[in-house]
Order: structure tokens, then C-alpha cells, then sequence
């Protein structure tokens, strides 16, 4: 049962910018999506419009069947964590996540109830009388979240929320954001260009250029089977080498590889794990770099006309810079038009 | 080790050394104007007005001019106008130059810029001037009696002359400064914060009240401060559009030392009035402490 759905919502600014083209998305109950796309791809302004924020230029978005594409914010059922908090500086951390509780007119012990039971799901319990500017960034990131969870919407939309937080916090709070939405089973929108972070939340991945979606699905799914060479280039390391194909082979410099397809140019989509590098008395790459990720690692190779590709290796002692490798493709796709004609 | 630091630390502490009698040296002439043309003055005002030598030559300490002040109907009357047009001036600032600080603060456009211009404009117009634009217009036989005329409708009575002129425009004089004061203070409030307010479901009014308004007091202190100092000692605007009694504390004062050749009455006056704006200015120092004390 769809409890948000967009439909063919489009948002064009003065000037003639369409930052959101004909975009529509059906998400269900307890669904967590991630909006995923580069800066500027318009999943801001997608989520944003939910949200009441922005206006729709066209299209409808509906929540539970009914329209609200044209209520303001304060009247959907919508909750909202900011990139930056937005915590009220002027109010101590009850107080914060209190505030719409008190609009409501809620008696005041049932507020109190409430708000220190999500104080306490979000790990803050007893932090109500501290104000919000002598909490960290993730404190006042729970603080945000927790402030949106208390009026228990239907939809929580999250704008990067943990966007200015470092690196080892973000991996925390992502891993406790998903257990707090899976153990309320709230619906969640949920923006970000971190594909780490996509990855490894989101039931349902949307990828985003220019406006409109690229792939939904699984992340998977579209981590495995990228149906674009935008998705194929955005979604993890790959490479995607420009080149003609001719009698079922892709041919790209010295570089060939058996692709039965019509005669014609193609991009191919190779991803670093499923290219194989063996020795060769002709070669057709030369190693220019090899990298150590501990857990394992990446070769850089040049083709003969300086394209450059990579390579995912277990054992980097075999390998060294200048020294002529042969490629092995294990699993490929070709694109042409934009759209994917071919995958192994 | 603390010997390489020593070494390093020296040539830095001789920097500071050699830089602090050029910091002290451009204090030093702001410090000197203001001792020479605020404490000076106003501690030889206070001393003069209570260490007074009578008419047999023997100085002593008297209170009789501040006695006489606060005894004498026409002083006292003076004073409470004084404090009525500060009062109903800070009033009606704030009324006029919030709705247009916000105005500007949260719109877009190039409308918001020529509001903006306009609403700065008045900064420009000496006081002079101001005044006698006012009285062109607003006096009597003025321009809009002309078109009232015209149009066959009855005079206005004019504000011109009563207490009203002088608030009229003193408003108008110092809406420029209170409305920049109030859009800098805005400008401190994100929006973001506004649009969280509004996803938990404050509507216009509630966010105004809940989040903006507490945001930006200090500001409005400040600009209240500014407007209301400025307006307790105003003298031109009370002078040419104000009656004359009661006057505000500005014009009785000249008149005192000019007219009524009472230069001790007139210094009494003078320590009256700034006596109030320590009051003002404790009061914002104290708000602003406190405001500070509750972040």
C-alpha cells in the first residue's frame, strides 16, 4: 500500500531551470528510499516540495490519498531533519522537541511523557534541560530527529542529515537512524549523495540527474545492474570505456572483448572486481599505480591511448607500475543511447 | 626542548611589546574625546550644580536647583512630555520598522530593494529640513489642506506645534537606523530555523512570536536603546515642530541658558536628562546580560 506517492511533479525556478522534470514515486508503508543523486540533481527540491517547502510547478503528491500538494508545511503530515538541525538556539533541548507538542495544545504530562520517551530512543534521555548549543553535532542531530519522531508524522523526510558530521559518527548514526525507522516502521524519505550511506539504509534507491530518476530499485539491484552509464558511473567505482563495437567484439585501443551486439559505438561498464588481470606477451594495459586499501587492492591501468581504468586485486605483490598486463572482463554491460543493450 | 621554545616565544613577546603602545596610542584619542566632551562636561555639570557658592561667597553643598526641578510644575511638565514622546516614539518605531525589517528580511526580489531604499532614505534628509517639509505639508495651510480644499473636504488639524509634530518626526527620523539595526538581527535568524518551526506546525503568527521574536531581542534592544537616547535629548525636531508648553527637555534647556539666563537651572536640566539615559542604558546593558545568561 502506497502512502506517499509524486506524480509527474515538476518544479521549474524563474529563469526557466527545471530542477525537478516529470518526476514520480510511489513509496510504501515503512519503506525507508534514499534520493541519491550529485549536487544539483534536484533530490533537495524533490524533498523539499513534500515537505510544503516548495510549490510544484505541476504534477500531485499524495499522502495516505490525500492531496497536499498544495499545503503549506504546518498542515502535512510530514517531518522534516534539517542538514544544519535547525534546533531553536533560544530553547533547551525539551523545549526543542516539545515546541509541537505545545502547538497542539497537548496537557502538559502527556507531553512530558512523550518527549522523554523519544528523548530516550534517540540516547538522550536526561538531556532535556541542556540547551542545544552545548550539545555535539551528533547530539543535536538526534535532538532534530527527535523532534520530528515526537509528533509521530507519517513521512520523515531527512535532508542530509549527517552531512557536517564526521566520518565515524555518520556510520553510527546511519546504523541507529535505520533501527529507530525500522523499529517504528515510519515511512522515510530520505535524501543524500552519499552512496555509502544509500547503500547501506535505504530499502528502495532513486537515482537522480538532471531532474528526473535515472533507476529506482534496490540498492543491489542498481549497485549490480546500473541501467544507465549515469547510474553505472555515479554507483561505486566503475569503468566505463567509450568504443566501437565490430563483429561482436568491443574494441577500444589495443583492449578487445568478445560483445555480441550490432555493430556500432557502445560504452562499456566494467566494475574493478570483475576485471581480471592476467599476464601476457601482448599486453594491453600498462599498471601505473597500485594502491593498499588493507582489505585489498586497486591497480590503475593506462590503455595504449591513456585511458585510464582500475582494477580490484588480492594480491598487490604481483603487480608493479610499468609492468604490461592482459585484461579479463568477467562481467560486463554495454550502453548506447543511454540506455543498457547488453549485461553478462 | 624549553630552551628552543623560549627562543621561539622571545621575538614574538617582543612583537607584542613594540605593537602595544601603537594600540594604546589609537585608543587613546577616542578615550580623550569622550572624557573631554562627555565625562568632563557632565562631571563639571554635577559638581557645579551641588557645590554652589550663595550670595554671601561661602561654597557649600545645595541641592536647591534639583529641588526646584522636581518641585516645579513647568519642569515637571517638561520632563513627562519629554518621557511621553520617547516613550510613544520607541512605540511606534518599533510598529513601523519591524513589519518592514521582516518584510525585507523574508522577501524576494527586486521590490524588496527599492522598500529598502525608501525605508532609508529619511537618513539622508537633515532634521532641517525634515522640518520644514513637515511643516509644508502637515502645517497649517499646508499641502494637504490645499488638496483637502480641493477637494472640498474639511482642514486636518494639524500636528504641527503639539506634541504630536515632534513624534511625527522624530519617527520618521529614526526609522532608517531601527530598521537596519533589525534587519542585521535577522539576518542571524536561519532559515531553516524558520522551516523547522513550520514542519512542526507553527503557523505565521507562532513563528514570528516562538522563534524569531526571542531570536532577535537584543537587536530590538539595541535599536530601542539607540532611538530612545537619541530621542530624550533631541533638540531640533522638538524646537521647530513642538509646542511651546510643554517642550521637551531639549528646547527648555536652551531656553533656560539663553533666554532665562538661568545657567545652573539649565545644567540641572541637562544632569536630569542624562541621569534618565543611565537609567535607559542600565536597562540595556542589564537585558543584554540577561538574554546572554539564558543561551
Amino acid at each position: 500500500m502506497s502512502v506517499l506517492n509524486i506524480a509527474e511533479v515538476t518544479k521549474t525556478f524563474s529563469g526557466g531551470t527545471n530542477a525537478v522534470d516529470r518526476f514520480s514515486l510511489d513509496v510504501a508503508g515503512g519503506e525507508l528510499v534514499c534520493l541519491l543523486g550529485p549536487s544539483g540533481s534536484g533530490k533537495s527540491t524533490l524533498l523539499r516540495m513534500v515537505g510544503g517547502f516548495e510549490q510544484p510547478t505541476g504534477g500531485r503528491i499524495t499522502i495516505d490519498g490525500e492531496d497536499v500538494t498544495h499545503l503549506p508545511p504546518e498542515r502535512r503530515p510530514t517531518g522534516m531533519v534539517f542538514q544544519s538541525h535547525a534546533l531553536w538556539t533560544h530553547m533547551n533541548v525539551f523545549k526543542n522537541v516539545a515546541f509541537g507538542l505545545r502547538l497542539r495544545r497537548m496537557p502538559a504530562k502527556q507531553i512530558r511523557e512523550k518527549v522523554e520517551a523519544v528523548l530516550e530512543l534517540v540516547g538522550l534521555a536526561g538531556y532535556g534541560d541542556r540547551m542545544t548549543t552545548q550539545l555535539s553535532g551528533g547530539q543535536q542531530q538526534r535532538v532534530a530527529l527527535a523532534r520530528s519522531l515526537v509528533l509521530e508524522p507519517k513521512i520523515l523526510l531527512l535532508d542530509e542529515p549527517f552531512a557536517s558530521l564526521d566520518q565515524h559518527l555518520r556510520e553510527r548514526l546511519r546504523d541507529e537512524v535505520r533501527d529507530i525507522q525500522q523499529r517504528l516502521g515510519i515511512t522515510t524519505l530520505f535524501v543524500t549523495h552519499g552512496q555509502d550511506e544509500a547503500l547501506s539504509m535505504a530499502d528502495r534507491i532513486v537515482v537522480i540527474a538532471n531532474g528526473r530518476a535515472e533507476q529506482i530499485g534496490r540498492p543491489d539491484a542498481v549497485y549490480r545492474d546500473p541501467k544507465t552509464p549515469f547510474v553505472a558511473g555515479f554507483i561505486g567505482l566503475m569503468n566505463l570505456i567509450e568504443g566501437e563495437v565490430k563483429n561482436g567484439h568491443f574494441i577500444r585501443s589495443e583492449f578487445t572483448t568478445p560483445l555480441p551486439i550490432a555493430d556500432g559505438p557502445a560504452t562499456l561498464a566494467i566494475r574493478p572486481e570483475a576485471l581480471d588481470l592476467t599476464a601476457s606477451n601482448a599486453p594491453t594495459a600498462r599498471v601505473h599505480r597500485v594502491t593498499d586499501y588493507g582489505s585489498h587492492g586497486l591497480v590503475d591501468l593506462d590503455l595504449a591511448d591513456g585511458t585510464r581504468l582500475k582494477s580490484t586485486v588480492a594480491n598487490l605483490d604481483l603487480f608493479q607500475a610499468g609492468q604490461g598486463v592482459g585484461l579479463l572482463p568477467r562481467a560486463v554491460a554495454a550502453y548506447r543511447e543511454n540506455q543498457q543493450i547488453y549485461r553478462s | 626542548m624549553s630552551e628552543i621554545v623560549e627562543r621561539a616565544a622571545l621575538p614574538l613577546a617582543q612583537t607584542a611589546t613594540s605593537r602595544r603602545p601603537i594600540g594604546l596610542l589609537l585608543v587613546a584619542m577616542p578615550v580623550l574625546l569622550v572624557i573631554w566632551l562627555v565625562i568632563w562636561p557632565a562631571i563639571n555639570a554635577i559638581s557645579r550644580t551641588v557645590w554652589r557658592t550663595d550670595v554671601n561667597g561661602n561654597a557649600g553643598f545645595d541641592l536647591s536647583s534639583y529641588a526646584f526641578f522636581f518641585s516645579d510644575t513647568y519642569s515637571l511638565g517638561n520632563l513627562a512630555v519629554t518621557l511621553w514622546t520617547t516613550l510613544v516614539c520607541a512605540v511606534l518605531l518599533l510598529v513601523i520598522s519591524l513589519p518592514i525589517a521582516l518584510y525585507l528580511r523574508f522577501s524576494r526580489g527586486r521590490l524588496p530593494a527599492y522598500v529598502q531604499a525608501l525605508a532609508i532614505l529619511p537618513m539622508f534628509v537633515p532634521s532641517i529640513i525634515l522640518a520644514f517639509a513637515f511643516i509644508r505639508v502637515l502645517g497649517p495651510n499646508g499641502m494637504l489642506d490645499i488638496l483637502l480644499n480641493a477637494l472640498g473636504l474639511p482642514k486636518i488639524r494639524t500636528p504641527y506645534l503639539t506634541p504630536w509634530g515632534p513624534v511625527i518626526g522624530l519617527v520618521w527620523d529614526n526609522t532608517p537606523l531601527t530598521v537596519l539595526i533589525l534587519l542585521s538581527g535577522l539576518g542571524g535568524v536561519a532559515n531553516q530555523a524558520i522551516e523547522a518551526a513550520r514542519d512542526v506546525g507553527a503557523n505565521a503568527i507562532r513563528v514570528f512570536w516562538h522563534i524569531i521574536l526571542p531570536r532577535i531581542s537584543n537587536s530590538i534592544l539595541v535599536a530601542l536603546s539607540f532611538s530612545v537616547l537619541g530621542i530624550f535629548s533631541s533638540f531640533t525636531l522638538p524646537y521647530l515642530l513642538g509646542p511651546a508648553s510643554p517642550e521637551m527637555l531639549g528646547p527648555f534647556m536652551q531656553r533656560t541658558l539663553r533666554d532665562v539666563q538661568d545657567p545652573i537651572g539649565a545644567m540641572t536640566q541637562a544632569v536630569v536628562a542624562f541621569g534618565f539615559c543611565i537609567l535607559f542604558g542600565l536597562f540595556y546593558v542589564r537585558s543584554v546580560a540577561r538574554n546572554r545568561g539564558n543561551r
